[in-house]
């Protein structure tokens, strides 16, 4: 099935492309063959790419390009083509997890479960790498489990530490930087998700420890 | 290099900036820079410097030691200056009358580490760091220059009676504008807005008549800087340099970006209001 690609302007110079109506595995492949492209043969002009779930967001030099540019037609044209390539599917990175997170007994009262029930289903996904964003190296994970599917909290909490485990709703992350948040937090990690440190020139994607397109397994720690 | 310049007292935020890291908003990296774009590009040509050097950002309360003669540029809040500061002199950035981000360039730019391109400190990202008491800066430039020929302004502090009211904010369709209500779409334009005291690099919040997001959850998608966004609570808050790079609120408009320098040197407590840009409402 063709998948349609929609231009949808977003104030001066800019447009989201959107690429699918709801998010899922369509929607991740469609994501990652776009931006694949665009990494490979930027076009002229793009001052940079943001991908959303169902979205790119696409920014042009100020001026320079227009809705009926054939510039922009054009490379329509070609993510549009990119659209049916399947990726190879990403690795899978392992990411052990303590699961004591203070909300841990919410989740598991949410689902009727227990906290030691709730890590358990937590860690048997592989979750995709839907995006990173929201915060530098802060991966969205698709593929949790309905049963803990969570409302984020009334008041977000002002101070949530680096490496939090958390669940917002249908999806799950990890905090990569401190920051306020309003997801229920369910266990921590010391990886770090995001160390300006590890970008070298060429190789900046290293500073995020996680990347669209790859897959996490979370693996149950013990506390030390 | 010789510093020229000592933090006495970074009062409520100073941070060297300049235009900011575009290009990296696919990691989560979000853009940066001086809030007040063009109150940084003005520091820098009073002291015939690049236009992009970095430059540091003040909030009030800032405090600076000057530990060697050197010309220095001010602008934003308090408007602009240029002078030559002697050894020992202190500079002070009150809480201005006309203005919230104070800006101080120094010969040649403030030198400054740079991370993806930009010297443009990203404190929550731990990009670089705010600084700090005792912090010592200096610049790539001669600070013992004579101030350049002609540079010799000394503009007004513009006094809050002497200061226009701000005008209007422009703004562009947000991409969920068309789900909005017609009482949120009259809601937005047909009032003044307040900006709150929660307010900062990462965006602004408005305080005013709530106006209703529309209904049911929205997929997360990339926000751009100056976006008004829409959460269930109906004031609005608005995506800055610092803020996400990715959100799940509707959003209702985006500000002009010529505009943004306008909103951010909006007090809180003072009001905008808004209109729609020329040429791109149906």
């Amino acid at each position: 099935m063709a998948a349609q690609l929609t231009l949808h302007p977003y104030g001066p110079d800019a447009w989201l492309l959107r690429f699918a109506e709801q998010p899922g595995e369509a929607a991740w492949q469609a994501a990652r063959a776009i931006s694949q492209a665009l990494e490979a043969e930027p076009p002229a002009h793009l001052v940079e790419y943001v991908p959303g779930y169902t979205s790119v967001l696409l920014e042009f030099t100020p001026g320079s390009t227009s809705a009926d540019s054939p510039e922009l037609k054009a490379l329509l044209a070609r993510l549009g083509r990119q659209l049916g390539q399947l990726g190879e599917p990403g690795p899978i990175r392992e990411i052990p997890v303590v699961y004591d997170g203070p909300d841990l007994p919410r989740v598991a009262e949410h689902a009727g479960l227990s906290t030691r029930a709730v890590a358990a289903l937590h860690a048997e996904t592989v979750y995709r790498v839907a995006l990173i964003g929201f915060a530098p190296g802060f991966p969205y994970l698709d593929g949790l489990d309905p049963r803990l599917h969570t409302p984020r909290l009334e008041t977000p909490r002002p101070w949530v530490a680096a490496g939090s485990v958390a669940i917002g709703g249908a999806h799950t992350g990890i905090y990569s930087i401190p920051s306020p948040g309003g997801w229920n937090l369910i266990g921590r990690t010391d990886i770090p998700l995001f160390d300006p440190a590890r970008a070298r020139p060429g190789q900046e994607a290293a500073m995020c420890w996680l990347h669209m397109g790859e897959r996490v397994r979370f693996v149950p720690a013990r506390s030390r | 290099m010789m510093a020229v310049l000592e933090v006495l007292s970074p009062g409520l935020l100073s941070t060297v900036q300049d235009g900011g890291r575009p290009g990296w908003r696919r990691y989560g990296i979000p853009p940066g820079g001086a809030m007040d774009r063009a109150a940084w590009r003005t520091a820098n040509r009073m002291l015939h410097n690049r236009p992009d050097c970095p430059v540091l950002e003040c909030l009030q309360g800032a405090r600076l030691r000057v530990l060697h003669e050197t010309a220095v540029a001010t602008s934003g809040a308090w408007g602009a200056l240029a002078w030559t500061a002697r050894a020992g002199e202190v500079i002070e950035f009150p809480a201005s009358l006309a203005g919230v981000w104070h800006y101080l360039a120094l010969p040649g730019g403030i030198v400054a580490e740079r991370f993806l391109g930009s010297a443009s400190v990203c404190a929550r990202a731990r990009i670089g760091a705010a600084l700090a008491k005792g912090d010592r800066l200096a610049c790539h430039g001669n600070p013992s220059a004579a101030l350049p020929p002609g540079v010799k302004c000394r503009h007004p502090i513009p006094l809050e009676d002497e200061f226009d009211p701000i005008d209007s904010l422009r703004l562009w369709p947000g991409p969920q504008w068309d789900q909005f209500d017609a009482a949120a779409q009259r809601g937005l334009f047909g009032q003044a807005w307040r900006v709150s005291a929660r307010s900062d690099r990462t965006g602004y919040r408005l305080v005013g008549a709530a106006i209703a997001p529309p209904a049911g959850e929205l997929v997360s998608e990339p926000v751009r800087v100056g976006s008004i966004q829409v959460p269930a609570s109906g004031q609005p808050v608005i995506t800055l340099y610092d803020g996400p790079t990715v959100g799940g609120y509707a959003k209702i408009a985006l500000i002009d970006p010529a505009d943004l320098d306008r909103l951010v040197q909006t007090r809180p407590g003072q009001s905008v209001r808004f209109t729609r840009m020329p040429g791109c409402w149906t």
